[in-house]
């Protein structure tokens, strides 16, 4: 029973295969920032340059107000997560089509490729996430324990991203153009989360969609406490959690249902 | 002691026509094929015993790489067994998992890991890997991109050679690089092949598998057709 279990364990959590997770991440780390000399920097510039234009729009042209907090302070709140989100899928969608070389050759569970991936979009998570603190400091928003409480919703919106990830890894391998249809899905997805606006700007109508939609139960609790000095919702953050879980149970069955036939059909 | 154990194996894949969903609308609107289930082996047979040099010969779709995968691990049968006991290290397409932004040292790494050898061995072994490849150091730290396809060669060769395995798997490898270099490989697989390591050798280069193999299988559309002395097999493949 014991053995078991820690066999279980072993498998779950990839021990035997740490160190190569490690290697391939900073294979993708490393690779990036070397082709380009600003490499750390277009990390930051990205988010930086989309939350100044937006702001832009947003508080001087439409004049959002009311949000507690400065708009570019509370836009860049949502963008930071969202912006981890679209690249982890958009890298981890490409990562075994992009190393199909492998795929033929060597035997190792292949979801090692896709978490690599998605470890090394954290590294720039973290660098985008310095650039958050600095503003925090700039609009002079009180610094709560409460904050720390990002790193558990963090986890979990990883978590998120991770069971979505294996599925169109998987499937681009099969149909090339998964990628593409997935941008499509991932722009109305975009205006479908409270990123640039809040809930309370969503005609009450249709707010259910927020409780269903993980990314926004994920920026909502974000911002509840970075700027709220408060916990988060559990009741909502338990629905994501939820949906975390059933994404990553099928798509976990799908993958490893796939996996034999990856080499096959690269 | 048998290291590989193939009992009634048989492989079927699906070959997909079209690698995108727009092609696939198109196809089924147009009543085209899409999808063709391919019979790659056909009730498939072999023991390879610990130590055995076996040459797999055939035309191009005959099986040869199917086979190599199932060894490998990376695709499963369709039906029947595949036993592997084993360390298996494939020697095939060298460098698959080089990446050309990153330097030589850091490719020797990155590739030994993912061939499944430790860490701490790989930084023990660094100079010898070097030392064998024989490029030299200042270009060890420079990324590989620049390095012409011999030395990339080379240096895939090295960390491939220390994985210390006891299957290897070598899929036409020695058709590139320079003459000087591949005796060097032979030595070496030589070497591998007195210290009792088995080698499943596929080429097409036949006075290689000749001088080499102890035994070879000839496959043709999926079936074996040959197994046994080298002479043999190669003339029936010949005059087939």
């Amino acid at each position: 029973m014991m053995v078991k279990l820690r066999k279980e364990l072993i498998n779950i959590f990839m021990i035997k295969y740490w160190s190569l997770i490690k290697k391939l991440t900073l294979r993708e780390i490393k690779a990036r920032y070397k082709q380009s000399f600003l490499g750390f920097f277009w990390v930051i510039l990205n988010p930086l340059f989309q939350m100044a234009i937006m702001s832009f729009v947003f508080s001087t042209i439409l004049k959002l107000t009311n949000l507690g907090v400065p708009y570019p302070v509370f836009l860049y709140a949502g963008l930071l997560p969202w912006t981890f989100f679209a690249n982890s899928l958009g890298s981890a969608t490409n990562s075994l089509v992009g190393n199909s070389a492998l795929l033929k050759k060597i035997y190792f569970p292949r979801e090692v490729l896709v978490l690599s991936t998605l470890l090394a979009k954290v590294f720039d998570f973290c660098l985008a996430f310095i650039v958050f603190i600095i503003l925090m400091f700039i609009f002079k928003i009180p610094m709560t324990l409460y904050m720390l409480l990002f790193i558990p919703i963090f986890f979990l919106q990883f978590f998120f991203t991770y069971g979505l990830s294996l599925l169109l890894a998987a499937l681009n391998l099969f149909y090339r153009d998964v990628q593409y249809l997935f941008d499509l899905v991932l722009t109305l997805w975009f205006y479908l989360t409270p990123i640039i606006y809040a809930t309370e700007f969503f005609p009450e109508k249709y707010r259910w969609i927020f409780k269903l939609n993980p990314m926004s139960v994920f920026i909502n609790a974000y911002r509840q406490v970075l700027f709220g000095g408060n916990f988060p919702k559990w009741e909502s953050l338990g629905v994501g959690l939820l949906l975390s879980l059933i994404i990553y149970f099928i798509s976990y069955r799908i993958f490893k249902k796939l996996e034999g036939t990856f080499a096959d059909v690269v | 002691m048998n290291d590989i154990i193939f009992e009634n194996v048989n492989k079927y894949f699906f070959f997909q026509h079209q690698k995108t969903l727009k092609e696939l609308v198109q196809a089924v609107f147009r009543r085209q094929k899409t999808l063709e289930r391919i019979h790659a082996l056909k009730n498939v047979n072999f023991t390879i015993k610990k130590g055995e040099t076996v040459g797999i010969i055939g035309k191009n779709g005959a099986g040869k790489s199917t086979l190599l995968k199932l060894i490998a691990g990376v695709s499963f049968p369709t039906s029947g067994e595949v036993d592997v006991r084993g360390r298996v290290a494939p020697l095939i397409e060298l460098g698959a998992g080089f990446h050309p932004e990153l330097t030589g040292k850091e490719n020797i790494f990155l590739n030994g890991v993912i061939l499944g050898i430790e860490e701490k061995y790989l930084i023990e072994k660094f100079k010898e890997i070097v030392d064998f490849s024989e490029i030299e150091m200042k270009f060890i730290y420079t990324p590989v991109k620049y390095y012409s396809s011999g030395m990339y060669m080379r240096l895939a060769f090295a960390v491939a050679v220390f994985t210390q395995p006891e299957i290897l798997l070598v899929d036409e490898i020695l058709a590139v690089g320079d003459t000087a270099f591949q005796e060097k490989c032979l030595r070496k697989m030589d070497e591998f092949k007195k210290k009792g390591v088995t080698i499943i050798f596929v080429s097409h280069a036949l006075e290689t598998v000749k001088s080499f193999c102890s035994r070879v299988i000839y496959l043709r559309n999926g079936e074996i057709i040959f197994d046994g002395k080298v002479e043999e097999g190669i003339n029936k493949y010949i005059y087939d």
